[in-house]
């Protein structure tokens, strides 16, 4: 583990809450990037990033110091994503309206609302796309693929963060790949 | 199994890093006579690089300040006791 982290952990259970603050500042971006990429929701995916980091305020004396810290992060990430998939009905789409407005979507609110040059426009449209594939996946090939495509982790790593065989991982890697495929094979 | 669905293994494992260079070569000559396991690994590379092109977000400003704003306050407590 780097030095830094491991100041900053040895800190906060000392009690040093600005310690804390500065290891959620390290890793915020890439806990809400793999759970946002999860929900496909902007404020849930705040929502869980915060549940996220609650929990690991809460649970570091259980953290392993010998094991990378964002193995364990990304577990606890992935496991408040999934929970809240399962618990979650009906499903959010991008396109449905946010209640109490007259015509702002949830995709309208991916990004921000700034006049826009037309590329874009065209790129934003490219983003929500790609969410919206994203979120068409199973859950369980979902979990790899953004770990593996989008956070770039080894087949190792995704298996410790999900707590699974590494066959199984290339197994779900296998199914994930070929259910994008499918749906894309005729752009 | 059938020859395609050999190579399809093989094209996964291929695609995870961890076919052999034997394996990638007598893959490659089997699609010099197979279209449709060339496709095959065309479609899966698309898909890849399609999902590899979503931007880098970043998390909301005040997501920091949020957190901070939740934590229990036992730990401070403590720190009067002492």
């Amino acid at each position: 583990m780097d030095i830094l982290t491991a100041r900053l952990i040895r800190e906060t259970k000392k009690g040093n809450e600005q310690a804390f603050a500065e290891l959620v500042e390290l890793y915020k971006d890439s806990v809400y990037q793999v759970i946002y990429r999860l929900v496909g929701h902007a404020q849930e995916a705040q929502d869980i990033s915060q549940e996220t980091f609650l929990r690991v305020y809460m649970n570091l004396d259980k953290y392993d110091l010998t094991k990378k810290f964002s193995t364990w992060l990304f577990r606890v990430a992935t496991n408040a994503a999934i929970d809240r998939l399962r618990r979650r009905k009906p499903d959010i789409y991008l396109q449905d309206k946010i209640k109490g407005t007259d015509d702002l979507t949830y995709e309208s609110q991916l990004t921000s609302s700034e006049d826009l040059p037309e590329q874009q426009v065209v790129k934003m449209e490219q983003q929500a796309w790609i969410q919206a594939e994203i979120n068409q996946l199973p859950v369980k090939y979902r979990t790899i693929i953004v770990l593996k495509y989008l956070e770039d982790l080894s087949l190792k790593e995704i298996s410790e963060i999900m707590d699974m065989p590494i066959a199984t991982v290339k197994t779900r890697v296998h199914r994930g790949r070929e259910a994008l495929r499918k749906r894309m094979r005729h752009l | 199994m059938s020859t395609c669905q050999f190579y399809n293994e093989v094209i996964h494992r291929y695609l995870d890093g961890e076919a052999t260079k034997e394996e990638t070569a007598a893959m490659y000559q089997h699609m010099s006579s197979c279209a449709a396991c060339e496709q095959h690994l065309k479609e899966l590379k698309k898909s890849i690089a399609f999902i590899q092109s979503s931007s880098h977000i970043e998390a909301p400003a005040n997501l920091t300040a949020c957190v901070m704003s939740q934590l229990p306050k036992q730990k401070k407590v403590s720190r009067f006791k002492r």
